[in-house]
């Protein structure tokens, strides 16, 4: 298996380092280039010459690319331009907020995710299906703020439960304050993916309920319980992996809206804070590092692909 | 006589339909006895799998069901789902048609095996791996014991089907309900499935309900057939007296146009029209706008008839069963003059030389070719102008990859294509734009191989703009008569391919085929997808076409009595390679191949008597992976007459004496009529 992974990782690197030349183009693209990005739009010529020469930006472009490129991966993603603090420091303070956040949203679209598809597949074309169809069509539908604030209104300002405004409360530190702070953004991002994952899920277990090793399992006098946990879910949930991977990436550096609503530290909102001042090295730190992530979801989903079905080996 | 172990009375199913309900079972009556095997055989449609799943209370909910279900003594219908479950995996067991869907591919074969054992409570999961290994080793499977522990894709189709028929029986069940169980197999796999089916029936004394389409299979296998047509059983009898003195039209009808591989030529003689819609049936008997018989008679549209009794066991559903002839003799009745022996052309229309396809297999990271698929490994063919050669073989044998790879959709590794003089294997797609106008291709599946957006007119004009040739060649002018020319109003053009039954649609694949005036048909399957009386209407369309258009034909076919019947010369290909090619007379008459003789003893002839009477060869083992075949001849781990030196060396194609036949074996020659025809050199791998 180690070998699988690596052997995975070696075909990522391709894509990792035309991602990376991308990152690295865009300081080109932007008006005034690197050097304009560095010095402002006020600049004379000796300020401009003095920071041309400091930052080697008259050498060849692949060679800065590469210099640019090893720092990278020596943890070394440059300075901000707003804060002037290392970009690398500003992304890990905000990271494990954003992981905790991410995580806890997909647990509960998955908690309520996986029921509603469950209840809906297995009394397909009834009045609950329906009703749950339903429920899935509104949590999709209904936008994260508008949610967001509701939760507030009756969470925070109602019932006076919990904090409005969330902060970052390491789990390991203090699960119950943890909880208390990410639940309610978790659950305005949870309840949004409940419906992907159910409209899925929901599909792909009527599909698997529809085929014919069911039938056998039927024939064979097997409990219906029994053929659902034991046949029709593993199936089901070989598809739906790769749907709720995506979902968890995505979460990683998308979800500005509802960190904003909670005033939430995750990236998300570190990265909305960066494009407003053009902060553009920290701009290239984040989306490194949102992609590495996005890669390295990706991998466990095949990982687990590997481990669900016996027809994929480690080759 | 003993109660039936189960008995079914008045039943009718009906599917909810989008214009009108669908009857698909009408009034169907049956008994089925202890230790006896009673074949239902029909065309699709016919309503024969939905009886059977009736039995078994396994219909989707959708479906109502009236009538009685008595099995084992219990009530089916109405039954608490408790007590159906109960009685499933007890007294009833269910072998169903595809191998490669029925089981579930993330679970051990093991495990899916002694499942239901477990479910009843006959079995300890400590006792599970144990038994799962007894099970397979009763359906033969080699190497139980590592076998139990396989997923199902490790698993040949053949080994899939007998995991299925292990699990079926697993609770000595009173009653196996066996629906098409060897349809998605090959013909020396089904050999072998059919004989370990009847021995596991003797063994365990179960009644069992054997579904089919191929009367072959029936003949060899049950006692007693019920006969259905239209959601009702139109004749039941004994299997001797359905054979041959079919009491009713359909029956008879049927028999008469399936193909036999004991047939010299003729022309098929088939059923008019298609099966009736379930949801639109025709008042009367729905088997009279097909009817030889019934025909224009009144009473026919009148009255749908019962099934009379006509003698203990045996019944009817025809106001005229009388009239109806025997098979043999509405034979003689049908059987032309044999065609005469097609002139041949000085130089062939098309010659194939020693043609390699290999597919290599590529894997780590930098995408190495670490094995090579050999799917065809030199094959030599030729085909005079006019001509048919059929090309038979099992799945996996390269025949399709033949055909492709002459046609120039695939690439050839090497070898030699001639088509009309001109060496055309390499070359680019411009320079075999103009071949292609010359060689069109029919494929097997009708339904998928017509774009669904596209209408039929459109599909089949599509080969004359490809090549800028509509106006030239007619335009609408052409198409109109193209429909005409394979059976279609030309009205039908506008419409889309959903509107039309299989048999159908192939007419309009062979249609596009024809657009461009072509010499060379390659036909890959052409009707194996079709109803066995839609096949012989395509088989006659096909006849007529080359006699008129003087067309050539490579037929592609897995159906030994297909191909005897179209072809003028075999060839039957094994992994990769041909092992015989002759006249067909010659062929069929006097196999020299070992593989020949074994595939042609393994067709289920549609025969009582001969049934009876015939020696079979079973094959063991199936065919191997084509990217790591045996050594030496291919053949020869599952050969009779294998010796050391097949193991040592591959037999040349050559000319066996001063016959018409090549043959690539060493130990050519007929079949001794006391020859071992097990495998010799010990069990198969």
């Amino acid at each position: 298996m180690i070998a699988f992974v690596l052997r995975r990782l070696a075909q990522l690197l391709p894509v990792l380092l035309g991602a990376s030349a991308l990152i690295f183009a865009m300081m080109y693209a932007v008006p005034g280039g690197p050097v304009g990005v560095l010095v402002g739009e006020n600049a004379t010529a000796e300020q401009i010459e003095a920071v041309t020469k400091q930052f080697g930006l008259d050498r060849p472009i692949i060679v800065q690319y590469g210099d640019w490129l090893l720092r990278a991966l020596g943890g070394d993603l440059g300075l901000s331009l707003h804060s002037r603090e290392p970009v690398l420091k500003l992304i890990t303070e905000r990271l494990p907020a954003t992981l905790q956040l991410a995580a806890l949203a997909t647990v509960i679209g998955l908690a309520l995710g996986i029921p509603i598809a469950l209840g809906s597949a297995l009394a397909q074309g009834s009045w609950l299906d329906r009703a749950l169809s339903g429920w899935s069509a509104l949590a999709l539908g209904v936008p994260t703020f508008w949610v967001g604030i509701l939760l507030i209104l009756l969470f925070a300002v109602e019932l006076r439960l919990l904090p409005a405004a969330s902060g970052y409360v390491p789990f390991w530190s203090d699960p119950v304050q943890a909880v208390r702070n990410t639940i309610l953004p978790a659950l305005t991002l949870g309840l949004y993916v409940s419906g992907i994952f159910a409209r899925f899920l929901r599909g792909s277990l009527i599909g698997e309920l529809n085929s014919d090793y069911v039938r056998t399992a039927r024939s064979k006098g097997l409990k219906e319980r029994t053929i659902v946990v034991r046949h029709v879910m593993r199936n089901a949930l070989l598809p739906f992996i790769t749907i709720v991977g995506i979902a968890l990436a995505g979460f990683i550096g998308g979800t500005v809206v509802t960190e904003s609503v909670f005033t939430y530290p995750g990236l998300g909102r570190l990265v909305i804070q960066a494009i407003s001042t053009r902060d553009y090295p920290l701009i290239q730190g984040a989306i490194l590092v949102i992609l590495l992530i996005y890669v390295l979801i990706n991998l466990a989903v095949d990982v687990l692909y590997v481990y669900i079905d016996p027809r994929i080996d480690f080759q | 006589m003993p109660e039936p172990v189960l008995s079914i009375r008045s039943l009718a199913v009906t599917f909810p339909g989008a214009d009108a309900p669908l009857r698909a079972v009408r009034g169907v009556d049956l008994d089925v006895h202890e230790g006896e095997v009673l074949g239902i055989v029909g065309e699709s449609g016919s309503g024969k799998s939905v009886t059977a799943l009736a039995a078994a209370a396994l219909l989707p909910e959708s479906a109502q069901v009236s009538g009685t279900i008595t099995l084992a003594g219990q009530s089916v219908l109405g039954a608490p789902a408790d007590t159906l479950r109960r009685m499933r995996g007890n007294d009833i067991g269910v072998v169903f048609q595809d191998p490669s869907t029925t089981l579930n591919p993330l679970l051990p074969i093991g495990r899916q095996i002694t499942e239901g054992e477990i479910a009843h409570g006959r079995l300890s999961q400590r006792d599970a791996p144990a038994r799962a290994v007894a099970l397979l080793c009763e359906v033969d499977i080699a190497d139980p014991s590592s076998r139990a522990s396989q997923y199902p894709h490790q698993f040949s189709g053949g080994m899939r089907q007998r995991a299925v028929i292990a699990m079926a029986m697993a609770g000595r069940p009173r009653l196996i309900i066996a629906d098409e169980p060897t349809t998605a197999l090959d013909v020396t796999v089904q050999a072998q499935v059919l004989d370990l089916l009847a021995r596991r029936q003797k063994e365990t004394g179960a009644a069992v309900v054997l579904i089919t389409h191929d009367l072959g299979v029936v003949a060899e296998v049950a006692h007693r057939v019920a006969v259905m047509y239209a959601g009702r059983i139109v004749e039941t009898g004994t299997v001797r007296e359905i054979f041959s003195h079919p009491r009713h039209p359909y029956t008879a009808a049927l028999l008469r146009s399936a193909p036999r591989i004991d047939a010299t030529g003729g022309r098929l003689d088939p059923i008019p029209g298609q099966p009736p819609n379930p949801g639109a049936l025709p008042p009367g008997c729905s088997f009279r706008p097909r009817c030889a018989i019934g025909g224009d008679r009144a009473l026919c549209a009148e009255q749908e008839p019962p099934l009379r009794p006509l003698a203990p066991g045996r019944a009817a559903a025809c106001h005229f069963a009388d009239e109806v002839r025997p098979p043999a003799q509405a034979a003689s009745v049908a059987a032309q003059p044999a065609e005469p022996e097609p002139t041949r052309a000085a130089a062939p229309l098309l010659e194939v030389e020693n043609l390699v396809v290999h597919f290599p297999i590529r894997a780590g990271l930098l995408r190495r070719v670490v094995r090579t698929v050999r799917a065809v490994d030199g094959v030599s063919l030729r085909l005079a102008a006019g001509e048919t050669l059929g090309l038979v073989g099992e799945s996996g044998c390269g025949k399709t990859t033949t055909g492709r790879t002459i046609m120039g959709l695939v690439p050839a590794t090497a070898g030699r294509v001639v088509f009309d003089g001109k060496a055309i294997s390499g070359l680019d797609r411009m320079a075999l734009r103009p071949v292609r106008r010359r060689m069109q291709y029919v494929f097997q599946d009708p339904y998928s191989s017509l774009n669904p957006m596209l209408n039929v007119g459109d599909a089949v004009a599509e080969p004359l703009r490809i090549h800028g040739l509509y106006d030239e060649m007619g335009g609408a002018r052409w198409i109109a008569q193209l429909f005409d020319v394979v059976g279609l109003p030309a009205s039908a053009a506008h419409r889309l391919p959903r509107e039309f039954s299989g048999g159908q649609k192939q007419r309009i694949g062979i249609a596009r085929a024809l657009a461009l005036k072509p010499k060379l048909l390659i036909l890959d399957e052409p009707v194996a997808s079709l109803d066995v009386s839609i096949q012989a209407q395509i088989v006659n369309l096909l006849q007529d076409l080359q006699r008129e258009l003087g067309l050539a034909y490579l037929f592609i076919a897995h159906d030994l009595s297909i191909v005897k019947h179209v072809s003028d010369r075999v060839a039957v290909m094994y992994l990769g390679r041909i092992v015989e090619e002759s006249d067909k007379r010659t062929l069929y008459d006097a196999p020299t191949h070992p593989y020949t003789q074994a595939l042609l003893s393994a067709v289920p002839a549609p025969d009582v008597s001969e049934a009876a009477g015939r020696r079979r060869i079973i094959l063991e083992g199936e065919i191997p992976n084509p990217a790591a075949p045996p050594p030496g001849c291919h053949f020869h781990p599952r050969c009779f007459r294998a010796s050391a030196l097949c193991v040592r060396e591959a037999p040349n194609f050559a000319r066996h004496g001063d016959s018409e036949t090549r043959v690539a074996c060493h130990h050519a020659g007929p079949l001794e009529p006391d020859a071992p025809l097990r495998h010799a050199m010990g069990a198969a791998p």
